[in-house]
């Protein structure tokens, strides 16, 4: 909520310099506060934004404005470059034989996403196997020895044993034909001295070849200085940032990989074990601002006419049945959350009301809203009026969800359906888009 | 612990002060342009309020104060009255002058992690306050400001004050507590160190194995009953914990048990059916204390977090935990102000006596650079 403020009076901002036609020094001041502001609200660590405020201040005062930019356009690159370089490249995983360490602080997510990787590697046609060098955690054994199980993963672990080096030993020798050998060890913090030494003798018995942090995307300030602490100990080859399926922003994760030097691998999006993403430099950029799709709006600054925006004004077009929505749902994988696409719209000077959250639901719930519209006729997804509740009984029963949850969805529909319209209804989205660039 | 916000915070003390004092010499000179004799002025250390003089008489005017140091500055003696009529010594503190340092103050919050909403709540409040404040003249700034924000904290962390001990030996048993939280915050470690505490108490404990989602939790639950020799009830995986905590307090019932701690499985706020989960645990289990458990890692996000998950299930109080891991402790902060509810416990390890209770004064000693207590 407090983000989507920010995001909005950052783009008020913005569209303040988008009307002058230069920047002077206290407008740009203001800009920069409100970037600020964004940043710290994302968790981005005090020190690093205070240096990139200034950057973004200097570049934006010294670089020649060209002639195809405004000022608006000029500021927003500068802040999006800037943030890139952050952020580094992203970290590809290693498709050959290799040994992956897998450290963070307690309750960060490592097992989890041990298992998660794991199966990303099995699905890559390597041969994938677990050990768990946590002896620290009342049930972490059975933990990782059942996620193994589901996915039909070799596993290593010795649940009586205390020593977390040894069990590495044995594990690494039991498991020598395999292609890919993760090692998951317990959690802790930079000022646990013995836990830290004890990482030190298990990384360098495992000599691993990949070393991955583990950040909770909700850590606050602390991030960077307990990524130094790991980077120092065993030398991290890259972060996997987990829980980005809340409403964290992730600024945490950024000032870590900042610290560091390293980028970022994967990302978290759920518990399960196929949530794991690859990381996306732009989505992640635009999350930490909460504005709209950063890579979007600096496409356009390039005056190409993105077709993510093309797709997005079809979508707007028309009568948006459940068969949009249902496109629309494919289509959010490609193009991202609609929530960027709407923001990048100016529907709060058209005074479109859009239900709050109905815009930001979760993958997984979308998901399963495509199932439930899979268990419904041509005429029901063209016409959802004549859904009533003996068809919504059928559908729930074809479906296996409750009849409530079919609801639910007609209900997100209605929902969306009403946003559509009030965007549609406007001649001004038209002219707006075209101002963008977009023909 | 807590270093930054009390090294940022003298600071803060130290520039709002020369500033203002760069404003008072500047009013001074402004009004003594003919050269009126120059009498001993106070000097100003932090902390020692000033009080101006007087009375006058023919021989130089100074006022001094028993502990004059070798740093006095000189002032007028003379013009105790500006032209406007205004008294010399008494200069209302105005919002312009304050902008800058506050802007610090806040940064220096949010350094700590308390959120940006709730640092630009407290800073407000104390811009609030300080604003038109007739401020004595040379008085420090810095202790006024202080003071204000003091309070402003103080207020945020001393809501609907709650004692846990009092609540658990007064309540009709068996006293039912219920953890809730996000993925990896600490509720089941939490839950044994609490069991710990309440068996060296007195009192017959009863765990409910209410997480029967994740992998190995059933497990994990059942390694610190086992350890701390307290009874458990459990369903198998995947079964309704509402269910299960409802078993627990039956069980409890019948067998005379004290506390019953009921477990939940972490989930994160945005996941609407595992919301729907908890608002179905509240309508079934009628706990005496619902108890949302956060860590002191956490940033902005925890301001979020906490008001969704009090959406779902009213929250009694919060446990912080984590803070061993040199965390600036402001996210107690954040969570006290989104629930309006106290912080009860602070946890500061991994074993099962490593919990203390949260007292507000003390994270204010903290922020405030005084001795422990
Ligand atoms: N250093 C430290 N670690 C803690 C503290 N409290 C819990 N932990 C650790 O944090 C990790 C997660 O703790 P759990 O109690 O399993 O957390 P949970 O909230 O029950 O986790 P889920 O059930 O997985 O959501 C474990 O490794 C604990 O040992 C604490 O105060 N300090
Ligand atoms: N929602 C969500 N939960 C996660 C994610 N990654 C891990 N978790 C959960 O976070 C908690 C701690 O994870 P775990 O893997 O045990 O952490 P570890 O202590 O670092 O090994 C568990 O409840 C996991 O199910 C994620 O990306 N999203
Ligand atoms: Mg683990
Ligand atoms: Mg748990």
């Amino acid at each position: 909520m407090v983000m989507e403020n920010l995001g909005s009076s950052l783009r008020d901002t913005l569209k303040k310099i988008a009307r002058a036609n230069r920047i002077d020094e206290k407008t740009l001041n203001e800009v920069v506060k409100d970037i600020q502001r964004a940043l710290l609200s994302a968790d981005v660590n005090v020190a690093l934004v205070q240096q990139l405020s200034k950057r973004i201040k200097d570049r934006a005062l010294k670089e020649e404005l060209s002639g195809k930019l405004n000022p608006r356009q000029h500021v927003i690159n500068i802040v999006y470059q800037e943030l890139v370089a952050l952020l580094g490249e992203p970290i590809s995983v290693l498709l050959t034989r290799h040994t992956v360490i897998m450290v963070g602080l307690q309750g960060s997510g490592k097992t989890t996403t041990t298992a998660k990787l794991a199966r990303f590697f099995q699905k890559k046609g390597l041969k994938a196997a677990v050990i768990c060098a946590d002896t620290y955690r009342p049930g972490a054994y059975d933990q990782l020895s059942q996620l193994c199980e589901r996915i039909g993963v070799a596993f290593y672990g010795e649940s009586e044993s205390s020593d977390a080096v040894e069990i590495t030993t044995r594990g690494l020798a039991e498991l020598k034909r395999y292609d890919v050998i993760l090692v998951d060890t317990a959690g802790r913090h930079a000022l646990e001295t013995d836990l830290v030494l004890e990482m030190e003798a298990i990384n360098e018995t495992s000599k691993a070849d990949q070393r991955f942090l583990v950040l909770d995307s909700g850590i606050g300030q602390q991030a960077s200085e307990q990524a130094k602490a790991f980077n120092e100990a065993i030398g991290l080859t890259g972060v996997i940032v987990t829980k980005l399926d809340g409403t964290a922003k992730g600024g945490g994760a950024l000032s870590a990989v900042a610290e560091v030097g390293t980028g970022i691998a994967f990302i978290g999006m759920g518990e399960t074990i196929d949530d794991l993403e690859k990381f996306e430099p732009d989505r992640f950029i635009s999350r930490l601002l909460g504005m709209g799709d950063m890579k979007t709006l600096v496409e356009m600054i390039e005056e190409e006419p993105p077709i993510e925006m093309e797709e997005a004004e079809a979508m707007l077009k028309g009568e948006f049945t459940l068969k949009d929505m249902y496109k629309q749902m494919d289509a959010i994988r490609k193009m991202g959350p609609l929530t960027k696409i709407v923001q990048m719209l100016p529907l709060g000077s058209l005074g479109v009301d859009i239900p709050n959250g109905a815009l930001q639901s979760t993958k997984e719930t979308l998901e399963r809203f495509k199932v439930v519209m899979d268990s419904m006729t041509g005429e029901e997804l063209e016409h959802p009026r004549i859904i009533r509740s003996s068809r919504i009984k059928r559908i729930a029963r074809g479906s296996g969800v409750t009849s409530d949850y079919v609801r639910e969805l007609l209900k997100y529909h209605k929902a969306m359906q009403r946003a559509m319209k009030g965007v549609r209804s406007q001649k001004e989205m038209q002219k707006f888009l075209r101002k963008q660039g977009v023909k | 612990m807590f270093e930054g916000l009390r090294q940022k915070l003298n600071q803060f003390k130290k520039t709002v002060t020369n500033k203002e004092h760069e404003l008072d010499d500047a009013e001074v000179e402004a009004s003594s342009n003919d050269a009126a004799r120059l009498a001993e002025g106070p000097q100003e250390t932090a902390g020692e309020t000033y009080t101006p003089p007087a009375v006058h008489d023919d021989e130089a005017v100074g006022v001094s104060r028993s502990a004059e140091s070798a740093t006095q500055r000189e002032v007028p003696g003379e013009a105790t009255r500006t032209t406007s009529g205004r008294s010399l010594f008494e200069r209302e503190i105005k919002e312009k002058d304050l902008e800058e340092p506050l802007w610090d103050l806040e940064i220096a919050l949010l350094e700590s992690d308390v959120a940006m909403s709730v640092s630009e709540e407290i800073v407000d409040t104390v811009k609030k306050e300080l604003i038109g404040t007739k401020r004595k003249w040379r008085q420090d700034v810095g202790a006024l400001v202080e003071q204000a924000l003091r309070d402003g904290i103080l207020k945020v962390l001393d809501v609907n004050s709650l004692d846990f001990d009092e609540l658990v030996k007064k309540a009709p048993k068996p006293v039912t507590i219920v953890f809730t939280g996000i993925n990896g915050t600490g509720k089941t470690t939490t839950i044994a160190k609490l069991a710990y505490r309440l068996k060296n108490q007195g009192y017959a404990v009863v765990l409910a194995a209410g997480d029967t989602y994740r992998a190995g939790a059933l497990e994990q639950i059942e390694r610190h009953a086992d350890n701390l020799g307290v009874k458990l009830i459990k369903h198998q995986q995947g079964a309704d914990p509402a269910a299960v905590i409802y078993d627990a307090v039956q069980y409890a019932r019948a067998k005379h048990k004290d506390v019953v701690l009921a477990d939940t499985a972490g989930r994160i706020h945005t996941n609407v059916n595992l919301m729907n989960q908890l608002k179905k645990i509240e309508r079934v289990i009628d706990a005496d204390l619902v108890v949302f458990v956060d860590e002191a890692l956490a940033g902005n996000d925890a301001v979020e977090r906490a008001l969704q998950f009090n959406t779902a299930m009213a929250i009694d109080g919060s446990i912080l935990t984590k803070v061993d891991a040199d965390s600036k402790g402001g996210t107690a902060i954040s969570i006290a102000h989104a629930t309006n509810k106290p912080i009860l416990f602070l946890g500061l390890g991994q074993k099962y006596d490593d919990i203390v209770k949260f007292n507000p004064q003390w994270l204010l000693n903290r922020l405030f650079g005084e001795a422990e207590t």
